[in-house]
């Protein structure tokens, strides 16, 4: 459980109480990284305070330094959040299961983003901008409560500009220069209803929102569960499959998830909700 | 050294034998047995053989009595260091602190020694093979003594265990009559056998009272019975004090944070937990799934019997050895036995 040493070499502010970590890691050790899927995980330390479960944030094609997207709320994450750069953190990954982009590969792909959820999905849009050709459509829905809770605003220029790939974003409380759409992402699912022909799904964000989420693609949309991913979220403390705690009946989301379809999670024995 | 079966070797030796082996033994290495500390049982360090809790002090059939942990401890303790951190400046240090003493248990109980087996399976067997774990392991010797009977809570014979069940031990001890038959189970064991001095014997062990079996429930019930009202019922009566998680020799779910030494020098530790505290997997945003006392308590019992064996790849059928610990610390009176009874008679 020993971690890898690495330099914050970028800190920057993503959202209200939300920051984001560029980590570089030292002793030659980015190399574990480099393979690094989307939908990977990785324990980060603040050390004395201890250490957390985050999305890795970026795509391998964007690394050697892996991105973290930290929000605010607890001991590690405010410690995390009173580093700067040139701090050392400890990384310990990638950890947990991935998309498998590759199967994904010449089909449409619709991704369902709230709030902090977004950051374990920005390395899957990433991926797909890197080899643009080999997806078809991609569809982004980004949500948040407020304006200024939305992550990585200020990459969604790239992303609008990608060739085939459009941008949606929804918050439930508008300020006064929003002009995009306001209301839950259902309701932006509903309106925007994207063509589920040969489309693959990925949500991540609250457990009530992927419940809500998961159940209109499948229900309204006709998306067959094997086809609606999604990325759970439990609490965790090592990440291996040891320490027990993020167990969905005989499932470790750590080590079998946290990526999931629809058609595993309707096979669990207990509900994430 | 090697856990391979050593060439089947027997020897017979006398109390006095035994404990000028064993006081040996704890020369050159750390023995651990069953000690009396403040008036309950626990393997504790002894200096010699005459700290061991021998439950009828110096009588013709001398055994040791059954601490109220289990030899979890010993491999996995309570709380454990993992490593230290070193902060000066934008500097950060670490600093793995591995156990590398020679250790020996003595006086393990069959459940005791099929407890560690269990935990092997998540700690060694299952990748990524957990260090801390796996070096106490690798330094620590099992003699197993066999019980002569179940006592009252005990059901061992139920989940495939038995009193003389030496399979678990490096070594294993049969007690009659006052002498006490060795019989070398592994390559690791057979090493700590002094060499010449004892006389081998083709005896075969004596045969303890296994009694009392019942049947476990098959995956299929737990599969059906998920959903039931019963766990809420069953639960009514539970503290959430987690005791029976504690002494549990397979429970072991445990949480890891830092704690400062001093200024500039913090550890990383991980200790005990148990999925029945209120709190145990409430997560970011506030979301606590198993609220209910009930999902917890199920959780619990479902753990032993069927996610243990499904994640791990077993091929026991449960997690339990049968030890009846937790019978025994509950302040409740929850009794797995009972909850294995009544879930078997379900339809
Ligand atoms: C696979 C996975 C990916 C995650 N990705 C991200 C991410 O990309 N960005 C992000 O900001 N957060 C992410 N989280 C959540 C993040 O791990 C928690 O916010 C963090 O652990 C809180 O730690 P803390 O010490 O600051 O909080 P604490 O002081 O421990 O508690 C604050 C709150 O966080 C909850 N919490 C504590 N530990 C955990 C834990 N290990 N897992 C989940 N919740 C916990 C507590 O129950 C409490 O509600 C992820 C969690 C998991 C399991
Ligand atoms: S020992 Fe009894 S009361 Fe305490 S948590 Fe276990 S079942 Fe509940």
């Amino acid at each position: 459980m020993l971690p890898t040493l690495g330099k914050l070499v970028k800190v920057r502010d993503l959202a209200d109480e939300i920051k984001l970590l560029r980590v570089e890691l030292l002793d030659g050790r980015s190399e574990a990284f480099k393979t690094c899927q989307p939908g990977q995980f990785a324990f980060v330390s603040a050390f004395g305070l201890g250490e957390a479960p985050f999305g890795i944030a970026n795509a391998a094609e964007r690394g050697p330094e892996v991105d973290f997207a930290v929000a605010r709320l607890g001991t590690v994450t405010t410690g995390l959040h009173e580093l700067g750069e040139g701090d050392i953190v400890g990384v310990r990954g990638p950890l947990g299961n991935w998309f498998p982009m590759k199967k994904f590969q010449g089909k449409d792909l619709v991704i369902l983003g709230g709030g902090i959820g977004g950051a374990p999905l920005r390395p899957v849009i990433q991926h797909v901008l890197e080899h643009r050709s080999n997806y078809g459509n991609l569809s982004i829905l980004w949500a948040a409560r407020r304006p200024d809770l939305l992550v990585f605003s200020d990459e969604y220029d790239e992303w609008r500009t990608a060739p085939n790939t459009t941008l949606f974003l929804t918050v439930d409380s508008p300020d006064e220069g929003w002009n995009h759409n306001v209301g839950l992402i259902t309701q932006l699912l509903e309106k925007v209803s994207p063509s589920m022909e040969n489309a693959i799904t990925i949500t991540c964000g609250p457990p009530i929102m992927i419940h809500f989420v998961t159940k209109m693609l499948q229900e309204k949309m006709g998306v067959p569960p094997k086809d609606n991913y999604v990325t759970l979220e439990a609490r965790m403390h090592c990440g291996m499959g040891k320490c027990g705690r993020c167990n969905l009946g005989e499932k470790l989301v750590c080590v079998d998830g946290p990526v999931f379809n629809m058609e595993e999670v309707g096979k669990l024995l207990e509900t994430f909700l | 050294m090697s856990n391979s079966p050593a060439p089947n070797k027997q020897w017979k030796i006398s109390r006095i034998e035994l404990e000028t082996w064993l006081d040996e033994i704890a020369v050159a290495r750390t023995l651990i047995a069953p000690r009396l500390v403040s008036g309950i049982f626990l393997y504790r360090h002894v200096t010699n053989s005459s700290e061991i809790a021998w439950s009828e002090e110096k009588s013709e059939s001398p055994h040791t009595s059954r601490p109220i942990l289990s030899s979890k401890e010993v491999f996995f303790p309570p709380t454990e260091r993992l490593f230290t951190i070193q902060k000066s400046g934008q500097e950060i240090h670490l600093e793995e602190n591995y156990p590398n003493w020679e250790t020996v248990v003595f006086g393990v109980r069959p459940c005791d020694a099929r407890g560690v087996k269990l935990l092997d399976a998540v700690f060694m067997d299952t990748i990524p093979v957990d260090s801390c774990f796996a070096r106490r392991r690798g330094n620590t010797t099992l003699i197993g003594m066999a019980c002569k009977e179940l006592n009252s809570n005990c059901f061992c014979t139920s989940v495939g265990g038995a009193p003389d069940d030496a399979h678990d031990m490096d070594i294993m001890l049969y007690e009659a009559d006052g002498e006490y038959l060795v019989e070398a189970v592994t390559e690791k064991g057979r090493f700590l056998i002094p060499g010449g001095e004892w006389k081998e014997t083709s005896e075969t062990p004596p045969k303890s009272t296994s009694n009392g079996q019942f049947p476990i429930p098959q995956k299929g019930k737990w599969l059906e019975h998920f959903n039931d009202d019963y766990w809420i019922k069953i639960s009514e009566r539970c503290l959430s004090c987690r005791a029976c998680a504690y002494v549990c020799p397979t429970c072991r779910c445990f949480m890891v944070r830092d704690e400062m030494i001093q200024p500039g020098e913090f550890e990383r530790i991980r200790c005990w937990d148990s999925c029945g505290g209120e709190n145990y997997r409430r997560v970011a945003g506030g979301h606590k799934p198993r609220a209910e006392k009930g999902e917890r308590l199920r959780n619990r019992f479902y753990c032993k019997f069927y996610y243990y064996p499904e994640q791990y790849g077993l091929n026991a059928e449960s997690a339990c050895t049968g030890c009846g610990r937790c019978i025994e610390v509950c302040p409740a009176g929850v009794d797995i036995t009972e909850v294995l009874l009544d879930l078997e008679k379900s339809v």
